[in-house]
């Protein structure tokens, strides 16, 4: 450190100032990143607090009934809550297996020759715009479902659930793959060498290296889950009850926020409560993204 | 015993793989042969007309790139910027430690709290109003993670001994930098941005209110006008078009202009960053 | 006891470990060039001579590890214990558990010191926590890591030093109980203390199991080999006991190489 100060004094005569300029913009052009951040909590705080003019926490947290364009406005988020959960934990149990099957056939089982071929293409998939899958679901699947079951309306909980799960699977299945190949190849030799086959060395020694960042690829799709909009606001039906089926249609926070915020006026109550979602939806994500760097921090010191 | 269940376990996972590929190129295809249908030069190069009941897609398209192109404008400058104070200047300080908590943070922000926040800060906080620039700064915004992570990644793999045969000559750090390091990163983060693009082109909820329109007659041609985009086209012509059963073909068509759009900008950036991890 | 005496008893007429014609190819490259030698039951072989010479892929060709390498093809036979390795109705499972291994760079898997061991039993259908503790016990005896893990076998074994990581690793396979433990530059990952134990660890070895080791370090091979096999671009210039490989060697070859590296 000092000696590198000491140099600079000596041979920086002209290239001094360059250097504190680049410096200086480089810092200051960071910091715009944090700000972003900052504002982002600052606002959502700052528009969501007034909601509780129009109605306390608890009823807002368990208020059954949501009807805000009513006079007096009824706030109640339990069901988009309930149904926000409901749809992230359903396609979870549809993408989280899938996606690992996938990362481990491309990761341990595909020949090399396939790998080069299927890894970009699942990267590729995951660039697929939510809206497609949207598309898809209130175009194909729900007249399928709406048929194949004899239901009401094919747009619910089932439809949305399983396209958010099918979504899931290039973005979560690259990122575990690349977790499995990151365990070391002589520990893979290790077992093959005591006799273990294929299987065993996947289920007994990968598997264990690469949890951590199997767990942190799935908690990133369980993040991405809760957080996607366009999918449940165009198949999942857009009902604020509390689910009793698979095919009851849901209206997850996401897609309240989407569909509600354009027709209410600003600084209404409503319009209020909807900052205040987006701020449940806010905290939910910070919490799945601190609970995947204290997963990150320890595999670390391990 | 153990060797049965081997092969089961291995027939399992070809299984899987083989039964998700073709049902996931069952759907693209069935899309791509019901959007082929729709599609002409005409469908492309043509706006909408008849109350979004015919003709094409030019405007969104327009509108799409136009939002691509300023979004990228505000976040390449800061992303690099970022990248570059990662890898050259930070220090092990509770400066670094925020920031990238914050980057970390922001990368996992929903996209329709971005739309949120880009309505109470562009749009009504600095009296934006709804228009594209309110849009391509809520998207830059959206990007803004992945450019830094991006750009720091390029700047971290340029070798030690470049900086150091640099400063052997006498260079100062920001020539270093400027002459050194910013052109052996640049097509890792030219690779950056193209991905980037890819990610924000086909979003939809953060635009719903900060500045898409429903319909407009032309392009779009100041900063505060309001935009076409062609991912909220579709969502338009899917839930609120005036004609929703008999505009399926033209839903069609748009679906496939963006996935075109949206998977050709990504498997460019996935190609070239898949030489670009062959060449390491 | 006189290990030179026990050298001489033993019979080269059974040999554990009989190759026969054997040629490596990795895609259209001969890597090894018609083989034909003879390891005796419960001796240690040492394979030397420069690096990319043959002398790894031939260890690996004793337990098909080779199988993993893409284009890898070899002709001709192995026979271990009789039984020739390459016939095509070959068990590779049940192979590998007769032919254990220990790489170059120590490779514990990122469990505890104990499961570590228990490992390859467990695989083997061992259930019976009893019989399990047993084997593990026996297995860092045998290794001579017991004494300093014992009361921490459920720390991880990554937490052990470079030295005591590779006993853990020699525990680890001969909890199997193999006939042959093949060794591949077991000591060039570690610091000369280490590579001390280990050495002394190997002439225990063979007491119970045959051994063959690959080796850059000449001095290694004639402190703990009864033979010595010399390679060079995929053949086998000269084999024979160590002895008269390091003091009388029959090829020009085999003289350079030694001199070269000593002188």
């Amino acid at each position: 450190m000092k000696k590198g100060k000491k140099d600079r004094a000596v041979y920086s005569h002209f290239g001094g100032l360059g250097d504190k300029i680049a410096a200086r913009t480089a810092l200051s052009v960071s910091t715009v990143c944090i700000l972003i951040m900052g504002f982002i909590l600052y606002f959502l705080v700052k528009e969501s607090l007034p909601v509780l003019e129009a109605a306390t926490f608890s009823q807002l947290f368990f208020g059954m009934d949501w009807y805000p364009q009513e006079a007096p406005p009824a706030l109640g988020m339990f069901p988009l809550i309930v149904s926000s959960l409901a749809v992230t934990f359903l396609s979870s149990v549809v993408g989280l297996p899938v996606s690992l099957a996938i990362a481990i056939f491309t990761a341990e089982i595909a020949p090399r020759s396939l790998r080069g071929v299927v890894k970009p293409l699942l990267e590729l998939l995951g660039f697929l715009p939510s809206i497609v899958f949207g598309f898809l679901g209130m175009a194909v699947t729900a007249p399928w479902l709406q048929e194949r079951f004899g239901l009401l309306t094919g747009l619910n909980m089932a439809n949305a659930s399983a396209l958010l799960g099918i979504m899931m699977i290039p973005i979560v299945g690259s990122l575990a793959d690349e977790a499995l190949c990151a365990v070391p190849q002589e520990l893979r030799g290790a077992s093959y060498a005591l006799g273990a086959t294929r299987w065993e060395t996947i289920r007994r020694v990968v598997l264990p290296s690469a949890l951590p960042g199997i767990l942190s690829a799935s908690l990133l799709g369980v993040m991405r889950a809760t957080g996607e909009t366009m999918v449940v606001l165009m198949a999942a039906g857009g009902a604020a009850i509390i689910p009793r089926s698979l095919f009851d249609p849901v209206r997850p926070l996401t897609s309240t926020i989407a569909a509600e915020m354009g027709e209410t006026p600003v600084g209404s109550a409503h319009y209020h409560a909807l900052f205040f979602a987006g701020l449940i939806l806010l905290l939910i994500t910070l919490a799945i993204n601190l609970l995947s760097s204290k997963i990150e921090a320890k595999s670390l010191k391990l | 015993m153990r060797r049965l269940v081997d092969k089961l376990v291995t027939l399992v996972f070809w299984g899987t793989a083989l039964s998700l590929g073709a049902l996931l190129f069952g759907v693209l295809g069935f899309v791509a042969h019901r959007g082929w249908e729709a599609i002409s030069w005409d469908f492309i190069f043509e706006p909408p007309r008849n109350g979004m009941t015919a003709g094409g897609v030019w405007t969104p398209l327009v509108g799409t790139l136009e939002l691509i192109t300023v979004s990228m404008g505000a976040t390449i400058p800061v992303g690099v910027g970022t990248g570059l104070y990662f890898s050259e200047y930070a220090a092990d300080s509770l400066f670094t430690h925020v920031l990238r908590q914050s980057i970390r943070a922001l990368a996992g922000v929903p996209s329709v709290v971005f739309g949120l926040f880009g309505l109470s800060l562009f749009v009504i906080f600095l009296g934006f109003g709804s228009s594209m620039l309110s849009a391509s700064l809520t998207l830059a915004c959206l990007s803004l993670p992945l450019m830094v992570t991006a750009s720091e990644q390029a700047f971290r793999a340029v070798p030690r001994d470049y900086r150091d045969a640099s400063y052997a000559l006498g260079a100062t750090k920001w020539q270093t930098i400027r002459k050194v390091v910013l052109p052996s990163a640049a097509s890792t983060i030219i690779t950056g941005v193209i991905l980037s693009i890819g990610r924000v082109a086909g979003e939809t909820a953060p635009i719903i209110f900060t500045g898409a329109a429903f319909y407009t007659p032309g392009a779009a041609r100041s900063l505060f006008d309001e935009v076409m985009a062609l991912p909220y086209h579709v969502y338009v012509l899917a839930t609120a078009g005036t004609n929703i059963q008999g505009t399926r073909s033209l839903q069609y068509g748009a679906i496939l202009v963006l996935m075109g759009l949206v998977l050709g900008i990504s498997s460019v950036g996935v190609w070239m960053r898949a030489r670009l991890n062959r060449g390491k | 006891m006189d290990k030179t005496q026990t050298k001489s008893d033993r019979d080269f007429s059974h040999p554990q470990v009989r190759t026969e014609n054997l040629n490596l190819y990795y895609g259209a490259d001969r890597v090894l060039q018609s083989l034909s030698f003879d390891i005796p039951r419960g001796c240690v072989a040492a394979f030397i001579g420069p690096s990319g010479c043959g002398k790894s892929s031939y260890l690996r060709c004793l337990n098909r590890m080779n199988d993993f390498i893409p284009g890898a093809r070899a002709e001709g036979r192995v026979l271990i214990d009789g039984t020739d390795i390459y016939a095509p109705d070959v068990d590779v499972i049940a192979l590998r558990r007769r032919v254990g291994m220990v790489f170059q760079k120590p490779n514990p898997f990122p469990m505890s010191i104990y499961e570590n061991v228990a490992y390859g039993p467990r695989l083997f259908g061992v259930r019976d926590r009893e019989v399990l503790d047993e084997t593990v016990r026996s297995s860092l005896e045998g290794a001579a890591l017991w004494g300093e893990v014992k009361d921490k076998l459920n720390t991880p074994g990554t937490g052990l030093s470079g030295g005591q990581q590779q006993r853990l690793c020699i525990a680890r396979a001969i909890a199997t109980e193999p006939e042959v433990l093949l060794m591949d530059e077991p000591t060039s990952a570690l610091d000369p203390l280490s590579t001390a134990r280990i050495e002394e660890l190997i002439r225990d070895l063979k007491s119970r199991f045959t051994v063959a080791i690959v080796t850059h370090n000449m001095q290694q091979a004639a402190r703990i080999s009864d033979h010595t096999a010399f390679f060079l671009l995929g053949e086998l210039v000269e084999y024979g006991p160590t002895s008269q490989i390091f003091t009388a060697p029959e090829d020009k070859r085999t003289e350079d190489y030694i001199t070269g590296r000593f002188g």
